[in-house]
């Protein structure tokens, strides 16, 4: 028996200060970034009826935290913020409010594989554009979650984007019964593309359909991907699934970030309520995506409204491990300035630090008493800028932390620096 | 340039992997030298190689601590890991059965207390739960399971065979086929995306060498 008291259950976890510190930190840039393309933030409840999510395409209920209500109303832990939204959307907004856009951070939950090192409980800051179907929509969207990667601090990250109906058009083309179909289908959401070619190769499918097949997993790249794709289908639908990815990829040009884009034709979406545009964003630093999203226009009928829409999810905590494992975490810093004072030094030195309170400074009152070399030690443990020690009622020692210089001022004058300091 | 790291499972994969990518020029000399060594480097290439258990080398490869790893299919099945399959490298050759006795063969077309003896507990109740829609009991082992049917721990066993001569010589027969499996390469999601350019290099390699 393990002593529960001590533990936290598996898949949720503790943010100590210098993580949580950190995290706020990552989420204040996002939010700006955000806001700064006209989204507003939305809240959902924590949990609500499971049928809000069961069969949206999202997550599986095998996957949610279930409960049952007093009334026996069976009742799950959010799993997925695009279906909660969508409920939002549909039922407290009309046609004549479109565009809405939206955007959130709140906490997930999903029962994940144990022993994959994958949380049950994890944040998620996203966008949603409700009500339009575009170039230009699923471009914005793009590009706010490149630019949130970006204030974020991210370094070698790609954003691969890709188009689920392009795939479905090839599956089409086939022309492949519906046994083989699914089970292509299959082998593709696994991944195993060697299987899912071994298939289509033994198929009627033209040839130019089994050479999709055989390069799918290599079609990744930059426009060039497109047109080399181009050469290999016929239909309509899959004609038009490029190009819709290719007017995508030119607005994203416009926008200075082709760059940061790849243009990747084995993505199929995570999820099934996906109708179009797909993109995931890949980081040096972890072997996670930092984030998923995508066009999903008939989500939202589920719940009586006919708006196409578009968004994605950052995952801050893969994003979190990205930005530490490429060593771009920020330094974690405690208050600027320890006040350290004597018996008599008190009075004076708690409306000291009142007064640089009010002037925006970050203060910290020692509460060791006033023995100097412990103020010290811990003013540089806790990684801090200097100390206003108060001897008395008049004079204050300035110890600056770096230099390790120790200064003796008069009270009055110590008010009359730290405004010069300022301006 | 950053490093590409290859996962690869200890053993006779590893030697014949390394002798496939030795033929697209992907060597690595150190590996030769008899050492204790875990990692082996090629500078020149910046390639690094290392040698782990089967069965954890599509979890190197899930998390990214490898970019690409080479192994067999039945631990791709068991493990069910999110990474890239992307091709079959066709040695390795060997196929999933059901084994048991002779005369457990009519018990194992009907009964629904069937034991089921395996390394490989994933496959067993994908086949028999998903596929043959009968409810089983199954005991995990971690080798020798011919045992199992032998000694009366279990009914069956569920294995991966090449010739079925270990079969043959402790008295036990196939009673089905699950599925044949062969060595795969196997990428790394994030790779894939950021290496692309070097690792799409090396795929089309070995794919080249196939056909010829």
């Amino acid at each position: 028996m393990i002593d529960q008291r001590l533990h936290t259950p598996e898949g949720v976890k503790d943010y100590l200060p210098n993580e949580e510190a950190f995290k706020i930190e990552i989420e204040r840039r996002i939010e700006t970034i955000f806001t700064r393309y006209g989204y507003v933030p939305l809240s959902s409840p924590t949990f609500e009826y499971m049928e809000v999510f069961e069969g949206m395409g999202s997550i599986k209920p095998k996957q949610m935290y279930k409960f049952l209500d007093r009334d026996s109303s069976m009742l799950a832990l959010r799993s997925d913020m695009t279906p909660a939204i969508a409920r939002i959307a549909a039922t407290a907004y009309d046609k004549s409010d479109i565009p809405l856009r939206f955007y959130y951070i709140e906490d997930v939950f999903r029962y994940n594989e144990k022993y994959q090192g994958k949380l049950r409980e994890f944040t998620q800051a996203g966008i949603e554009l409700i009500g339009v179907n575009s170039a230009d929509a699923d471009a914005e969207v793009i590009a706010a979650a490149v630019n949130s990667l970006i204030a974020s601090g991210l370094k070698n990250f790609k954003v691969c984007i890709g188009n689920v109906l392009f795939f479905n058009a090839v599956i089409e083309e086939g022309g492949f019964d519906n046994d083989t179909y699914l089970k292509i289908q299959d082998f593709i959401t696994e991944k195993d593309f060697a299987e899912a070619y071994k298939l289509v190769k033994e198929s009627q499918a033209s040839e130019g359909i089994k050479s999709i097949f055989e390069h799918l997993p290599v079609f990744i790249g930059g426009k060039e991907i497109i047109s080399k794709a181009r050469e290999f289908i016929k239909s309509k639908a899959a004609i038009d699934a490029l190009i819709s990815l290719e007017n995508v990829f030119n607005i994203l040009k416009a926008y200075g970030l082709e760059k940061f884009i790849k243009i990747d034709l084995s993505i199929i979406g995570n999820f099934d309520y996906y109708t179009g545009i797909t993109f995931r964003g890949y980081a040096e630093g972890t072997g996670l995506s930092v984030i998923s999203g995508g066009r999903y226009d008939k989500l939202i009928k589920n719940y009586g409204a006919d708006f196409p829409s578009v968004g994605f999810a950052i995952k801050l905590n893969n994003l979190i491990s990205a930005l530490e494992n490429q060593k771009n975490a920020i330094p974690f810093v405690y208050a600027d300035t320890l006040i350290a004072f004597t018996e008599e030094g008190r009075n004076t030195a708690v409306e000291t630090a009142d007064e640089l309170r009010s002037k925006g400074l970050n203060i910290e009152n020692s509460l060791l008493g006033d023995d100097m070399q412990k103020n010290m030690n811990y003013a540089e443990k806790k990684n801090m800028g200097g100390i206003l020690y108060f001897s008395d009622s008049e004079n204050v020692k300035i110890i600056d932390m770096t230099s390790r210089d120790i200064k003796d001022v008069k009270i009055s004058e110590l008010l009359k620096n730290n405004m010069e300091g300022k301006h | 340039m950053n490093y590409i790291t290859f996962a690869l499972a200890k053993g006779r994969l590893a030697d014949m992997t390394m002798e496939l990518l030795e033929k697209i020029g992907i060597t690595c000399d150190e590996m030769k030298e008899k050492s204790r060594k875990l990692i082996f480097t090629n500078e020149d290439l910046k390639i690094k190689f290392f040698l782990s258990k089967a069965s954890d080398v599509p979890t190197y490869v899930e998390y990214g601590a490898a970019d690409i790893g080479i192994i067999g299919k039945d631990t791709l099945l068991e493990e069910k890991r999110n990474i890239c399959e992307t091709l079959d490298l066709g040695f390795g050759k060997c196929r999933f059965v059901v084994a048991g006795k002779k005369e457990t063969a009519e018990r194992f077309n009907k009964s629904n207390d069937l034991r089921v003896a395996t390394k490989y507990p994933n496959i067993a109740k994908e086949y028999f739960y998903k596929k043959k829609h009968q409810t089983v009991e199954i005991v995990k082992l971690n080798g020798s399971v011919e045992l199992g049917p032998i000694v009366g721990l279990s009914d069956v066993i569920v294995d991966i065979v090449e010739t079925g001569s270990t079969l043959k010589e402790n008295g036990l027969e196939v009673l089905a086929e699950i599925c044949p499996v062969s060595a795969r390469l196997v990428v790394n999601p994030v790779s894939m995306k950021l290496e692309s350019e070097r690792i799409i290099k090396i795929i089309n390699g070995l794919k080249s060498l196939k056909a010829v």
